[in-house]
């Protein structure tokens, strides 16, 4: 407990304007998710016991499933659980909106338009360049960042009030990118129609290291670029104007939430496909913890999703043994009636 | 030292907003002005601020052209309250509060801003209010929540006395007498320590009651500038406002009607 108290103390020192609560609050979460790594990695169709290799007891076998297999997995679901979590936020302050998600408003799917368009149409250029693997993830990226700046440019001076518009331009660019998606999966060949299915659920499976190490970077660097602009993000709920009277380059705020955004989410579409409502659901829970403001909810948001989305990949591995349930579904499940719940609830405000 | 505006124009497409303004917001004076709806007077206020940028002639700052001066630089030497919206999130009155205190006062947060802090809070009279959520509180008192944030701005460290400026626009509306009165003291007593003062008011009660000088505004010109006496002009009023204004003097309390 006293470590703990500790902890809390540190980050006080890095995060102003950060409560004890909500400090305490969020090495409880850093805990947690820790515990729920270790979890993920024993826990599966194929036992195994982290302590055991620790202990160095383990088979070749055994090895191999852990550090080729299990372990990029749990790697790869908290890391998208993370950028998910902290993108949802960011855009939920950036947009003012509380309904701001990176999958209603259609940027998982712009991220997942660019991927497919590289899967058809640049199929030659994977087997040219041993560069070809970054190309996904790059497409991805794109295809999000697209879609954020059209949205931005489609609600802006709507403020508060564009909470409804912003959901109908989501549902559109949605279903632009179906199209899109659509057209290209007619178009594929067998081979390539495989890798296009798993965007329409999302799945963790099938990662590897050197798919995998590309993304860890975009993802952490983009996390560490948006924090630090926790602060600006607060006074921007006062509005664009309240905010540059209070010395803040709204501009600048703006592309670089929408640049590490965009990095963020299409990183994480690029390896694990469309996973809805996590960028929801999870800012949410966090500000009902711990409170609204931005130093708390960004970094919360984080750990908070890499922590659900460790759980929802483990209950998808292991409630149907061996087989495993799309982790899309999932988060779907869970999410969907959450979605409902927030409208009834932002109605009434 | 004052905030000065040079020949300031401005036209959205053909038709011009503001013609050819140029007035100075000065130390220790409270400037106000007034004018019907439509005058431009918000969006003058938006120019002296910075948020537009696209006029004509030039905005200073203590004799330095606004351009070159930094946006949180700008910060440092005015602080605005203007009309607000709706705050999509649940910030408790507190935190809307501590929106006022500026980044470099991040380094210092020292018993002395912390006093400050609890002087403004009591001068605003929200010591029952900071805990509670800001978007559960009536307008006037969002209103006084804002003031408070505005003065926060103002803050300066013990040793630093650099001139600095408080622009208000329509401060007082939604606001009952008692604490219609009270912010009209804070802001008095920002004029004797030194601040330079600009105000848009509608109410011509409350220009004319407390106000060192006046400016006209009329479809985007300034009609007459001058002190509060000066100002004081059935004619003058009547022709602004397209109106008949009957000034009539209130015996007892000095009011002007």
């Amino acid at each position: 407990m006293q470590a703990l108290k500790d902890a809390s103390n540190q980050i006080r020192t890095y995060f102003n304007f950060i409560s004890h609560k909500q400090s305490f609050i969020l090495c409880c979460l850093i805990l947690v998710s820790l515990i729920f790594v270790v979890l993920a990695i024993t826990l599966g169709s194929y036992g195994l016991s982290i302590f055991e290799f620790i202990k160095g007891n383990t088979t070749a076998i055994q090895n191999t499933v852990l550090i080729e297999i299990r372990l990029p997995r749990v790697i790869l679901s908290a890391l998208v659980g993370a950028s998910l979590g902290i993108s949802g936020a960011a855009l939920q302050g950036l947009f003012r909106n509380p309904l701001a998600d990176p999958g209603l408003i259609g940027v998982s799917a712009g991220a997942a338009l660019g991927a497919t368009l590289i899967i058809v149409l640049g199929g030659d250029l994977f087997d040219q360049y041993s560069l070809g693997i970054y190309l996904i993830p790059l497409a991805a990226v794109a295809g999000a960042s697209l879609v954020i700046f059209m949205l931005y440019l489609m609600t802006r001076g709507f403020g508060y009030e564009g909470v409804t518009y912003m959901l109908l331009v989501g549902i559109a660019i949605n279903a632009i990118a179906g199209v899109g998606i659509g057209i290209l999966t007619y178009i594929s060949t067998d081979a390539e129609l495989r890798s296009l299915t798993f965007w329409t659920m999302g799945s963790f499976g099938g990662v590897t290291w050197p798919l995998l190490t590309p993304v860890i970077v975009m993802i952490l660097i983009s996390i560490m670029i948006m924090v630090p602009f926790s602060r600006q993000l607060d006074l921007l709920q006062l509005g664009e104007q309240e905010a540059y009277r209070l010395g803040i380059d709204v501009q600048r705020l703006k592309y670089t939430i929408i640049i590490t955004c965009a990095a963020a989410v299409g990183a994480s579409v690029a390896l694990s496909g469309m996973i809805g409502f996590v960028g929801l659901v999870v800012p949410h829970l966090t500000r009902l913890i711990g409170g609204v403001n931005h130093n708390f909810v960004l970094p919360g948001s984080a750990i908070m999703g890499a922590a659900i989305m460790i759980i929802a990949d483990l209950i998808a591995r292991i409630i149907v043994q061996p087989a495993e349930l799309p982790i899309g579904l999932i988060t779907s499940a869970i999410g969907s009636p959450f979605f409902l719940w927030l409208i009834f609830r932002i109605k009434r405000l | 030292m004052s905030i000065k505006t040079e020949s300031v124009s401005l036209s959205f497409g053909n038709k011009s907003i503001l013609k050819d303004i140029t007035l100075e917001v000065k130390p220790k004076e409270i400037l106000s002005i007034i004018g019907p709806n439509g005058a431009g007077k918000t969006t003058l206020l938006n120019m002296i601020t910075g948020n537009l940028s696209d006029h004509s002639g030039e905005v200073y700052y203590d004799s330095r052209s606004l351009n070159t001066i930094s946006i949180q630089e700008r910060a440092y030497i005015r602080s605005v309250m203007s009309q607000f919206q709706n705050i999509a999130f649940d910030y408790s009155v507190m935190d809307i509060i501590q929106m006022g205190w500026l980044d470099h006062k991040f380094n210092m947060i020292s018993s002395d801003l912390e006093n400050y802090q609890n002087d403004v809070i009591e001068e605003c009279d929200l010591q029952s209010l900071v805990d509670q959520k800001f978007n559960t509180l009536s307008g006037g008192e969002q209103r006084r929540v804002h003031f408070a944030r505005t003065l926060l701005q103002l803050w300066q460290p013990p040793n630093a006395n650099d001139q600095n400026y408080l622009l208000l626009d329509e401060p007082f509306s939604n606001l009952d007498m008692v604490h219609k009165l009270s912010m009209m003291r804070s802001i008095k007593k920002r004029a004797t320590a030194g601040t330079g003062i600009l105000m848009i008011l509608h109410d011509l009660n409350l220009a004319y009651s407390f106000s060192d000088r006046i400016i006209i505004l009329k479809k985007g010109s300034i009609v007459k500038e001058g002190d509060v006496q000066e100002m004081l002009n059935e004619d003058l009023l009547s022709k602004a406002y397209e109106t008949n204004i009957m000034i009539d003097q209130d015996p007892i309390n000095i009011r002007y009607y």
